[in-house]
């Protein structure tokens, strides 16, 4: 182990001052015969991710995270291994639970647990007493660090964990759905520790929603379905980073898209960018195809699917399964066929109509393709790695003596805060490097030039 | 219209500097022209040969022009359009790249931006009157109205008169009855004596192909033809490529609209449709095609966008374009239905895919110029739509048409057409025909250096591998790109 440099916090010499039940349990996984295969995808999804790769060769050298326990509530994908490997490369022991019931990858979850410093509670078809119970499996580590994905983590350690919260120095959600989470509960005033708001980086917003998103939820309805969206109406409800970048590639793929929006600025985007815009009540007897990416619940609900044509298929993007409203479309079905293909469930009407439901109404790109792609999780997760690092050094001047890794707490206030600035900077600067593209410097003049208010016209 | 002989008439000689220089800037955009005039520059083909050219008078058909003439041929011209004329075109044309304003040395050029029918028809016929001369022995026609007037005058030198016009016959019919009535009177046997010289027409565009190919069919046409639209370096190229410029760029022009949000109709979904959808999806807009044939509709549809029908949407839409080749598209019903100020505007090439006339007729209606070019028509109740162009092809009438660059593609093609019909007469025999595809393939190799092509060669083993040379052609005929 290298030395740290000045800005790094030291590495753990003391334990936490408070007794912790820190009796972290051994992982649970489907099969860890299937480590090897995980191994061999987690290397792919490297070669894919070289932002992560220049992050983990500075993390070896400063050990930011040196005895750190780190607890985890993200999709447990290639791309996240190579996360959570940048984070034990940085010192930190990972303690890793599922963000989605259905989402694991088994074979990457075996292949974390073989890892050292790594413990995952992870099987992908879990049921949602085992989801929460994994989640809490992770949370016995008492973690100093966390990072969620929608919020179930933090929200579980401040209901039925509180004895934890005075440990943790502080997190990182990655998605909307789970700041927004985080937010009611700061202005609550229940939120117990900092946590930064990796979804609102600008990289994020960018590659992962805009690029990413929109690409992989295409990747998943075609998987699912295959279905050709050529000629089809596809009606895309939200037109925020992810809905835009839906639309667009639905358009790219030759479909004609209808978009659905809530906010009429949003939707003016919408309508000048050349899409239709309609109330989902319109959309919903002219569209085929039916993409959530909303935040928001019961976007299709049951007037809706009654007006729907025979053949319609039904799929969310948004991080929660509450978009589509899956209990009314059952009850309004005579007879469902489950998985006619995978992650495509049929729902027969009482007139003859069938719908099809992609991904049991769940995140479809995640379900029934590969989620992100690995180069787009890059930028998200070195959101993460950054903000976290910046965590965990930043509080080494904090206030109260506790929690950190040299028994200080953060900082930083109990709250949500914003990605700083350098992070996204920094991530933007390591992703043009990594792609070969240089860009321009201002000079001094032009600098000047912009920081002046003498020179008019 | 007097038949007084005139050596040119253009609007403003004094515009002739200004159109040398556009004309000096689009040599250099035209790389197949040029590079045509290099190849034949000693050979001077067209030796001979006295062409009556019948296109839009633009600077463009100005390199044609005299990319022509450097090939050694005689050349007379008329527009083919009431509105497509640029002035300083036609009169740097008139005047020559050697003549002054004072002392014009140039070609016999009639053609002026906003003439009227019986001025329009009266310039085609000046560009079939060559003095000494029996007549042109070759025809370059776009639209078809040259050849029309040659084939309808001998028609009616044959049977000694000409008939009058129907009480439902467009206005445009009366002019050309009355053109030919005059004629028979002045020169009896004139047209037919034209007819006899010439060797062959080429023409340009689809509308004229598709007369010609009718001729045909009914026995009529009276020499061969080749139909330039349909090399696919023409069509493919200068319907698609050049109407998604220049369709933009007329409804900017005309009304400076923001198309983006805006809800677009475009009428036909054949290669001009194609290309203006594109262009108007690229500018922000929605676009509705409207077809009559299941497989443009099917293609419109796979490619992202709505198909419906007229009447069901023609209150919601923004803009209308019509680019079908065919008549009474938009009716004035239509019209007195759409939205308050919507644009209505054609790009096919005949002013009837608008029914002008029947918005003319309706009670109540009322005429508004904007500007040149732009009128807004207001009904009865009050509200309005803007007409760009009279309904003729807004393309030209409020833009500049295609720009240079496709124009060279297309007008290679031309020229090539005139080589083949002047020199090689014989192997094309009394019809209509394509272009062989080889020559296609030459348009478009010499247009492939200016935009930094890089063409890659097949190797000996390979061309054996799938069966044709190594030079080409490449395609079966069939192939549709």
């Amino acid at each position: 182990m290298s030395a740290p440099s000045a800005s790094s916090p030291q590495p753990a010499q003391a334990v936490p001052p408070q007794a912790m039940p820190a009796q972290s349990t051994p992982s649970q996984v489907a099969d860890p015969g299937q480590a090897a295969a995980g191994l061999a995808r987690i290397g792919w999804a490297e070669h894919a991710m070289p932002v992560l790769g220049l992050i983990r060769d500075s993390f070896e050298q400063q050990q930011p995270f040196a005895g750190l326990a780190v607890a985890a509530c993200l999709h447990v994908t290639a791309e996240t291994a190579v996360l959570v490997n940048l984070i034990t490369a940085g010192g930190g022991r990972l303690h890793l639970a599922a963000s989605n019931p259905l989402s694991t990858q088994d074979d990457i979850a075996a292949a974390l647990a073989a890892e050292p410093g790594v413990t995952v509670f992870a099987r992908s078809g879990v049921d949602r007493r085992a989801y929460y119970e994994h989640i809490h499996r992770a949370l016995d580590a008492a973690p100093r660090l966390v990072i969620d994905d929608g919020c179930d983590l933090v929200n579980t350690l401040h209901a039925e964990r509180t004895e934890l919260l005075a440990g943790v120095r502080g997190g990182c959600e990655s998605t909307t759905t789970g700041v927004a989470r985080l937010r009611r509960m700061a202005a609550e005033g229940t939120l117990a520790f900092p946590m930064v708001a990796a979804d609102a980086s600008r990289t994020r917003r960018m590659f992962d929603n805009f690029y990413g998103t929109g690409q992989s939820v295409i990747d998943g309805i075609l998987r699912a379905t295959n279905t050709l969206l050529a000629g089809q109406v596809v009606v895309v409800a939200g037109y925020g980073p992810c809905g835009r970048g839906i639309a667009e590639r639905a358009r790219g793929l030759g479909a004609q898209v209808i978009v659905t929006e809530v906010d009429p600025v949003r939707a003016l985007g919408a309508l000048m960018q050349g899409f239709r815009v309609l109330p989902m009540a319109q959309a919903a007897p002219l569209g085929q195809v039916f993409i959530t990416a909303t935040g928001s619940r019961d976007v299709i609900g049951p007037g809706h699917v009654a007006a729907m044509r025979d053949g319609a298929i039904l799929a969310n993007a948004g991080h929660f399964d509450v978009e589509i409203d899956v209990r009314a479309l059952a009850e309004l079905s005579a007879a469902v066929h489950p998985a006619v293909r995978p992650h495509a469930d049929e729902y027969l009407l009482d007139d003859g109509r069938r719908l099809i439901l992609l991904a049991e109404g769940r995140v479809v790109n995640l379900v029934a393709a590969e989620g992100n792609p690995a180069s787009v999780m890059d930028l998200s997760f070195a959101v993460q790695a950054l903000a976290l690092a910046w965590l965990a050094g930043e509080g080494g001047e904090g206030r109260d003596g506790r929690g950190g890794p040299d028994g200080q707490m953060s900082s930083l206030e109990p709250g949500v805060h914003e990605v700083p600035a350098e992070i996204d900077t920094q991530i933007a600067t390591l992703a043009l490097a990594s792609r070969g593209a240089g860009i321009d410097a201002l000079t001094p003049v032009q600098q000047e030039y912009l920081d002046s208010w003498r020179q008019g016209s | 219209m007097s038949t007084e002989a005139v050596p040119f008439k253009v609007a403003d000689l004094s515009l002739a500097e200004f159109g040398r220089k556009e004309i000096r800037l689009a040599e250099h955009e035209m790389p197949g022209l040029m590079a045509v005039r290099a190849e034949f520059a000693r050979s001077q083909p067209l030796r001979g040969a006295r062409i009556t050219g019948s296109l839009h008078m633009t600077i463009q058909t100005a390199v044609l022009i005299e990319t022509l003439v450097a090939l050694g041929a005689q050349v007379r011209w008329a527009s083919c359009n009431i509105f497509s004329t640029q002035d300083h075109a036609a009169a740097a044309v008139a005047v020559g790249p050697d003549g002054t304003p004072e002392d014009p040395k140039g070609i016999p050029v009639f053609a002026w931006k906003g003439e009227t029918l019986p001025e329009y028809w009266w310039c085609t016929e000046q560009a079939l009157t060559w003095p000494g001369q029996p007549g042109p022995n070759m025809l370059l026609d776009d639209g078809g109205d040259a050849t029309l007037l040659v084939h309808k005058g001998a028609e009616f030198e044959a049977v000694g008169s000409v008939p009058d016009a129907a009480d439902d016959d467009p206005e445009e019919w009366r002019v050309v009855l009355a053109v030919l009535r005059a004629s028979l009177a002045d020169s009896p046997g004139k047209w037919t004596a034209v007819a006899a010289e010439i060797k062959g027409i080429t023409e340009e565009t689809t509308t004229g192909v598709h007369r010609l190919y009718e001729m045909a069919k009914a026995g009529t046409l009276k020499f061969p033809a080749i139909n330039v639209n349909d090399s696919v370096t023409k069509s493919k190229f200068d319907n698609k490529y050049g109407c998604r410029h220049s369709l933009v760029d007329g409804i900017n022009r005309a009304t400076d609209v923001l198309i983006g949000g805006k809800v677009a109709m475009i009428c036909g979904y054949g290669d001009v449709g194609k290309g203006c959808a594109e262009s108007l999806r690229g500018q922000g807009a929605r676009v509705i095609v409207t077809e009559i044939d299941p497989i443009c509709a099917l293609q419109a549809a796979m490619d992202g966008f709505q198909v419906a029908r007229l009447e069901d949407v023609v209150a919601t839409a923004d803009i209308f374009v019509t680019a079908t080749g065919n008549y009474n598209i938009i009716t004035a019903e239509h019209m007195s239905k759409m939205k308050h100020q919507a644009i209505v505007g054609n790009i096919g090439h005949f002013d009837n895919e608008i029914d002008m006339a029947g918005l003319a007729r309706l009670p109540g209606i009322r005429r508004t110029n904007i500007k040149p070019q732009v009128d807004e028509w207001t009904f009865a109740d009050g509200h309005s739509v803007i007409i760009l162009s009279e309904g003729r092809l807004l393309n030209l009438g409020n833009a500049t048409g295609h720009p240079s660059f496709v124009m060279s593609n297309s007008f290679t093609n031309q020229v090539i057409a005139q080589i083949e019909l002047f020199t090689r007469g014989e192997e094309y025999p009394l019809g209509v025909h394509v272009l062989p595809k080889h020559l296609d393939e030459k348009v478009a190799r010499l247009h492939l250096d200016a935009l930094g092509v890089r063409l890659t060669t097949l190797t000996k083993e390979q061309a054996n591998y799938i069966g044709v040379p190594v030079e080409g052609p490449y395609k079966p005929d069939h192939y549709r790109y």
